[in-house]
């Protein structure tokens, strides 16, 4: 409106001054404060000015002729030039990011002044999803950022940003949670978060030094604000169940196979039960979440307090989960240059948790074994003369029944984490401040599982019955583990910050602080005592000793680990536009030896907005250009340690009966093991186009850890035979990640974006030292076969890799599966070397990932979809590959299999063997899902007291596209390159959700 | 004030400084430094040392199966024996002279004794900083350390030749110390260190009888002077072998040559250094010993390898009861009763691998002898005959003769009583893991082993190969024995 009557005042005047003269103003902003470094350009007079500190001016042109002036973060104003002195009101670009904020540890920086990669993702896209870790919700948000999550309940997801770096030391990266380092944000109630920042390359990381190198996730919560009380509740309920599912074979074609796999007529072709193992341990999962919070300010007091609650029954019978939220947010402003921030969470959480092997004995189990006999015992696989399963017979297989696997498995397990914090800041001058902050977490966790081993017994063995079988004496009734664990961690943090401007172009911030970081000693202790009584309520009664019946007793306290640090970082800007940032940490840690436990982690980021020159005043359509690079050291001190340690148990009789106690040192120790260390050089460009319509970012890195730690032989002659830790391998991870946005606002009821990202990395193991390692076989399936390597022949292989032998199709003369030798000969397993004819064939890890997003906003309806998709990786179809004889197959191989018959069948004949790890299970994992689809409808209200609802109906995980052929391509598994990541065995799958819910503002 | 509070957080940074590298000396908690020295700093501290090397005997990679395989099925004494398919891992190569390199029997003695002399280098490290040990112990318990350091070089060097010296424990960042770790020594050399290590075991160590009896197992002043004269029988110094035998004091032969392998004859008189294995609850006995070697089959109890040859069954001369107690024949009754029936798959056992209470336990009360005294008769009786003094060695051979319930040697030459020692030492001892060597030793080999038919090729089977993964690591300061 203002810019309307000024612009109006300025045609009034327009005819009296047409020629050339100075033309004197001021540029400022919404407050009426003076704006400094505002461009002002003439255009046809050519000329060109910047305002001053206060946001003067002077520029010569001609009365009337049209004035350009631009500042990064507010809107571009054009308005005549006037002869009286001007004022000129511009305003704040409404949803640029360019006056974002980001905060970048130890403090914050507007984004526009930022030089280094940072994705920062606000409550809305956060609390959208609705899952239960904030980490799962951001999957395919943030370009460079893979998420790897699972829908088990409590599960965590796995996040690598900018590619794996490191074998055996630890893949998560750190997470600040208001200022307190934590490795885990399952207590965190994801409606609380306010940002989600992740830190990506080494000039961003340096400041948390020895712990940067998986990447930094910063996680603010929410904080009070207005000025008055506001009451928000928000609630949803959904239903879950299989994205996906596998068909298998019914009863009649699983007898023909199994028939012809054994050369017998075993089993009935005519079986009287077909019973679908995956129907009968899963339920149609439910789950819903109620938050009420409330949050509000006056002058010197803000305060949040929200309440959470999370109830999952998981499609797996039994598998239930819950979690209770708590959180206290308060800030008082105790004078003028004093203030208090304080916040408390306090999250518990209780599951049920039931084994994930049931599906895949599920997945195994004959559909010929009823789920319970007629007798009502639980259906086990003895095949009968008559060809039917029944309660005699000869056992036909080794799967158990996974129904009473989940009824037998009794386990409870709760925890409670507390975390809180103090923060001080202190103005000690108008451009310094103090700031204080004590971060505490305490965790507690418990559990007990209860195993009832005669019942169990009975049920495998003696399903019909019968008085002739009796249960061995000597054996346990049942058995019960209880277990206890606890930590407390803290960390202490003081710094300083100096900001100033100097002759009004150079404006500095210098932060100087120490921090200290304590991970308390992990306590744990775990007791399992047999033959307890059959009601849990007597299982621990008072003044009782168990002494007898304690079967196995653990009091375990594990070592300590302390960080003491120092840094300081110095940003600079010149001119508006010239921006420099350095950055040293300077870190010691208890995990290693006295002479190298201390590192320095130097980083520069430099930067150029390239807009603010006076060059591209007048370039039309390119409303920001930013040119931003850098470079920085980070480490890893989450590695395997190098505690030497004396171990007994060597007990020698001297010929008599005395048993002399023996003490030795069986392990070697690299002194110099210390934390792996990564280099990263990164440079990256943003833009935004089109007023700021068009927005984006290109970024490129490479990024080498030079000093990965794997397990090493020591020399025979050592005489030590246990391998230990040394720094050995090299890695590389180089790539590029482009995100593009663009925003539109057709009319004022309708609105638009389309968005999306694309991140590629190319991970490498680049070198070996001369060493001899101690291979990590990884990707056990629990037959004898492993499908994973690295050893010294994996440099040039990426992290995760895949080794196994290659499938060759199969011989059409007899239908067993060939595979090929290094030579290229085709053979069948018994013919393979282990040592020559083994292959990399592919890693678990993608080479690209990409998000997509698209929403639309027409009057009181909002509509969004979020898609995630990532190509080049490989998973092994591990469930199948274990299938062993008498086990169920899947329907498309039972009805196209070799046979005598059928020679010229798609799928190889039926085999009784263990089948080697090899391609034949090995599949794409490329997928692409959308991850959510969201529907939301915001009523309309006049009344006083409800300020908003609205209300919400959400897809989440509605369709995938994959080319596996099992459950689900993203496998996390436990988390680990060299474990089941990539596996699918014992997975829980990918689930469907349909969410609906409401969000009511007080 | 602004300075105040700028020189408080300079001097608290400055405090953090100070003090930051103790902050950071956190306490293992998970399992014992080795930096807590203290916890170990008393007698019963000091003594656990030198039971882990003595514990490292009963591994199974030490004393057991591949052991059993390198020094008893490959010579003339024992063959393979089991079922014909089953190979026991290369049992068959051991038994043909066929293996290599990576044969893992060969490999794992190496490794093994380099595992002992590691604990040995260790407590040889340690004990004497455990300065409230009783002194005396202290110097008992190094010497033992060096007796048993002594024993296993003995058999890397007359296994492998020259091996590489580890003399200290290694740092592991010390280039100095990688050359030590992969350089080959020469045998002359090896023996040296063993016999530099034996006059310092032989100074401190007490006599048998010293010993309270249920530490009668302990290395004893003559089991090291009997090693010593061993390693000076493999050097051909006789005279020392005479000298050194001389001092073995205190023992004498057993009547029954029988006793000796049943329980009741475990560190006997005649016993001067054993390998000790217990079967009782808690069992430490060598680990698969009575196991891998008992019957096979119906009516069997173990793996049946290591069976006595054709060749040795034909070595024994008509009356020597020594048959009788080395080799279990299918189809007989054992002295505690149990009955071999014939359906077990093998014709002959050892006898000597056999527990007649724990019989198919994994860990048995079984003992190996490894030096007894009948042997340090038979060492001075071939010096000596060496020496020319043939009258007084054959007198010596007769007391073996005579408790084995033979008649005297009809050897009169030097020559031909030197063959009947090489002879009686083979019946003596058989099964007590001497033979292989003893043929290398006394040139005897070609000859041997073309009469239990295998190829013994001179020049290359009279050292076994080193294991390929330790030639690898070397890269190129040791170089593998000739032939392999």
């Amino acid at each position: 409106m203002r810019n309307i009557i000024f612009s109006f005042l300025a045609l009034i005047l327009l005819p009296a001054y047409m020629s050339g003269q100075v033309i004197k103003g001021k540029v400022l902003d919404k407050d009426g404060i003076g704006i400094p470094g505002a461009m002002i350009v003439a255009a046809d007079s050519k000329t060109s000015t910047d305002t001053d500190f206060d946001g003067n001016f002077n520029i010569n042109a001609k009365v009337g002729e049209v004035l350009k002036i631009s500042m990064v973060g507010f809107d571009a104003l054009s308005v005549p030039a006037t002869a009286a002195p001007m004022s000129i009101q511009l305003q704040e670009s409404k949803d640029t990011e360019l006056k974002e904020v980001v905060i970048i540890g130890y403090g914050t920086r507007k984004k526009i002044d930022n030089t280094t990669a940072i994705t920062s993702l606000k409550a809305e896209e956060i609390s959208k999803t609705k899952v239960l870790n904030a980490s799962q919700a951001i999957q395919g948000k943030a370009a460079g950022v893979q998420v790897i999550s699972s829908d088990l309940p409590g599960s965590t997801p796995s996040v690598i940003i900018r590619g794996l770096g490191t074998a055996l030391g630890g893949r998560t990266p750190l997470y600040i949670v208001d200022g307190m380092p934590t490795e885990n944000i399952n207590n965190v109630n994801t409606n609380d978060i306010t940002s989600y920042e992740i830190l990506k390359d080494a000039s961003a990381l340096a400041i948390y030094g020895t712990r940067a190198a998986n990447g930094v996730i910063i996680i603010t919560t929410k904080k009070g604000k207005g000025d008055k009380v506001s009451v928000e509740f928000e609630s949803f309920a959904g239903f879950r169940a299989p994205l996906k599912k596998v068909k298998m074979a019914g009863s009649n074609k699983y007898s023909h196979y199994s028939n012809s796999a054994l050369q017998t007529t075993t089993f009935s072709q005519d079986q009287p039960v077909n019973t679908d193992w995956f129907d009968a341990i899963t339920r149609t999962g439910s789950y819903t979440q109620n938050n009420v919070s409330v949050s509000g300010a006056s002058e010197n007091i803000k305060y949040f307090f929200s309440l959470g609650n999370y109830q999952e029954k998981a499609i797996l019978n039994g598998l239930d989960y819950s979690r209770t939220t708590f959180r206290s947010n308060n800030e008082f402003k105790i004078s003028k240059k004093l203030t208090l921030n304080q916040n408390f969470s306090f999250g518990s959480a209780n599951s049920t948790p039931k084994p994930l092997s049931a599906f895949t004995n599920a997945y195994k189990q004959s559909p010929i074994v009823p789920v319970r006999f007629s007798n009502g015992q639980y259906g086990v696989s003895y095949v009968g003369a008559d060809g039917f399963a029944g309660t005699s017979g000869s056992s036909f297989n080794n799967v158990g029944n996974p129904v009473a696997q989940l009824d037998y498995f009794d386990e409870e397990q709760r925890s409670i984490t507390l975390q809180g914090g103090l923060k001080l800041d202190y103005d000690i001058l108008k451009s310094l401040k103090f700031t204080s902050q004590f971060n505490g977490e305490y965790y507690s966790w418990k559990n007990y599982n209860f195993e009832d081993t005669k019942t169990i017994w009975q049920s495998n063995n003696n399903p019909g019955q019968l008085s002739s079988i009796i249960y061995p004496a000597d054996k346990n009734i049942n058995l019960l583990t209880k277990g206890r664990n606890q930590y407390f961690n803290w960390n202490l943090s003081n710094y300083l910050t100096y900001n100033k401007v100097f002759a009004d172009i150079h404006d500095i911030e210098l932060t100087a602080g120490i921090e200290t970081s304590v991970r308390g000693a992990r306590e744990q202790l775990t007791v399992a005592r047999k033959n307890v009584n059959a009601d849990s309520n007597y299982w621990s009664l008072a003044g009782v000793d168990y002494v007898g019946t304690v079967v196995n007793y653990r009091d375990e306290v594990f070592n300590e680990n302390k960080i003491a640090s120092y840094f300081g970082r110095f940003q600079y800007k010149l001119m508006d536009r010239y921006l420099f940032t350095g950055t040293i940490r300077r870190d010691g840690s208890s995990n290693f030896g006295k002479d190298y436990r201390w590192g320095t982690f130097p980083a520069f980021g430099l930067g150029w907005v390239i807009t603010k020159e006076e060059f591209m005043a007048n370039a039309k359509g390119i409303d920001l250009l930013k040119l931003r690079g850098g470079w920085g050291k980070l480490g890893n001190q989450n590695v395997p340690l190098n505690n030497q340690a004396y171990s007994s148990g060597l007990t020698y009789y001297l010929g008599g009966s005395i048993l002399n106690e023996g003490t030795t040192i069986n392990s070697q120790v690299d002194p110099s093991l210390s934390w792996e260390i990564t280099e990263e050089t990164s440079a990256g460009l943003d833009f935004e186009l089109l007023n700021n319509r068009l927005k984006g970012s290109f970024d490129v890195y490479d990024k080498t850890t030079t000093n990965v730690i794997l397990n090493t032989r020591p020399y025979i002659t050592s005489g030590i035979s246990n391998s230990s830790p040394a720094h050995v391998g090299e890695v590389s991870n180089k790539g590029y990640e482009i995100a593009l946005r663009w925003d539109d606002k057709l009319t004022d009821n309708l609105s638009y974006w389309v968005g999306g990202n694309f991140s590629n990395n190319k991970n490498e193991l680049t070198g070996l030292k001369d060493a001899t390692l101690a291979p990590i076989t990884g990707g056990d399936l629990g037959n004898g076969q492993w499908t994973k390597l690295l050893d010294n022949t994996s440099v040039g292989k990426p992290l995760g890799s895949f080794y196994m032998y290659e499938y060759a199709g199969f011989d059409a003369t007899n239908g067993k599966m060939l595979y090929y030798t290094a030579t290229g000969a085709k053979v069948t397993q018994d013919a393979l070397d282990a040592n020559a004819d083994k292959k990399y064939v592919g890693s678990i890890l993608p080479n690209s990932t990409y998000g997509v997003t698209l929403g639309i906003n027409y009057k009181n309806f909002d509509f969004s979809v979020d898609g995630y998709g990532t190509s080049g990786a490989k998973v092994y179809n591990g469930k199948k590959a274990q299938r062993f004889t008498g086990e169920n197959i899947e329907d498309s191989l039972a009805t196209d299999f070799w046979t005598v018959n059928n020679t010229t069948a798609s799928k190889p004949g039926p085999f009784n063997q263990v089948p080697v790890a090899s391609t034949y299970y090995l599949e794409s994992g490329d997928f692409f899902r959308i991850n959510n689809i969201t529907l939301g409808y915001k009523i309309p209200l006049k009344g006083e007291f409800l300020n908003s609802c609205r209300i919400y109906v959400n897809a989440i995980n509605p369709f995938i596209t994959q080319k596996f052929s099992g459950f689900s391509p993203e496998l996390n598994g436990n988390g680990d390159p060299y474990g089941t990541q990539g596996i699918e065995l014992d997975a829980y799958p990918t689930l469907r959700s349909v969410v609906i819910g409401a969000n009511l503002k007080f | 004030m602004k300075k105040i509070y700028i020189s408080i957080f300079a001097l608290s940074a400055y405090f953090f400084s100070g003090c930051s590298n103790d902050y950071l000396d956190v306490d293992q908690t998970e399992s014992i430094s080795t930096k807590d020295i203290e916890l170990f700093n008393n007698d019963a501290g000091a003594a656990t040392f030198v039971t882990a090397i003595y514990s490292k005997f009963l591994d199974w990679n030490m004393t057991s199966f591949s052991w059993i395989g390198l020094s008893s099925i490959a010579s003339d004494d024992a063959d393979k024996g089991s079922s014909p398919g089953d190979t026991g891992s290369d049992k068959d190569l051991m038994d043909a002279l066929t293996y290599n390199a990576s044969t893992p029997s060969t490999s794992e003695i190496f490794a093994a004794n380099y595992e002992g002399i590691n604990r040995c280098n260790q407590a040889l490290s340690i004990i004497p900083q455990l300065d409230k040990a009783d002194p005396a112990l202290r110097a008992r318990l190094l010497g033992e350390a060096k007796f048993l350091r002594a024993f296993m070089y003995f058999t890397l060097v007359k296994t492998y030749g020259g091996v590489p010296i580890i003399d200290h424990l290694p740092n592991p960042s010390s280039e100095e110390d990688r050359v030590m770790q992969l350089t080959r020594k020469s045998s002359d050399e090896v023996y040296a260190y063993i016999e530099s290590d034996l006059n310092d075991a032989i100074a401190v160590l007490p006599n048998k009888s010293e010993y309270a009896a249920s530490e009668k197992g302990r290395a004893s002043k003559g089991a090291a002077y009997a090693l010593l004269a061993k390693i000076n029988l493999y050097q051909k110094n006789w005279q020392k072998v005479v000298d050194n035998c001389n001092l073995v004091t205190g023992y004498a032969i057993v009547s029954d040559y029988a006793s000796m392998y049943k329980l009741a004859g475990e560190n006997d008189a005649e016993s001067i250094f054993e390998i000790q294995g217990t079967g009782s609850v808690p069992a430490k006995g060598i680990s698969g010993y009575s196991n891998t070697q008992g019957a096979r089959g119906a009516g069997g109890w173990g793996w049946g390898f290591n069976t006595p040859s054709q060749s040795l069954v034909n070595a024994y001369e008509t009356g020597d009861v020594r048959k009788n107690a080395t080799i279990i024949f299918a189809g007989t009754t054992l002295y505690d009763g149990r009955v071999v029936p014939l359906t077990v798959e093998n014709p002959r056992y050892n006898y000597k691998a056999y527990s007649s209470a724990f019989t198919d336990g994994w860990e048995t009360d079984v003992n190996i002898k490894y030096l007894r005294y009948a042997e340090v008769l038979l060492m001075k009786a071939e010096a000596l005959n060496e020496l020319n003094q043939t009258p007084a060695a054959i007198l010596l051979l007769n007391q073996i003769r005579t408790r084995a319930g033979l008649g005297n040697t009809t050897a009169v030459s030097q020559g031909d009583v030197k063959t009947a020692i090489w002879k009686e030492r083979r019946v003596e001892m058989a099964f007590e893991h001497d033979r292989f060597f003893d043929l290398v030793r006394t040139g005897q080999a070609v000859a041997a082993f073309a009469i239990d038919g295998k190829t013994f090729v001179a020049g290359k089977h009279e050292l076994f190969p080193l294991p390929q993964a330790f030639i690898t690591q070397a890269g190129g300061l040791s170089t593998q024995n000739p032939g392999y």
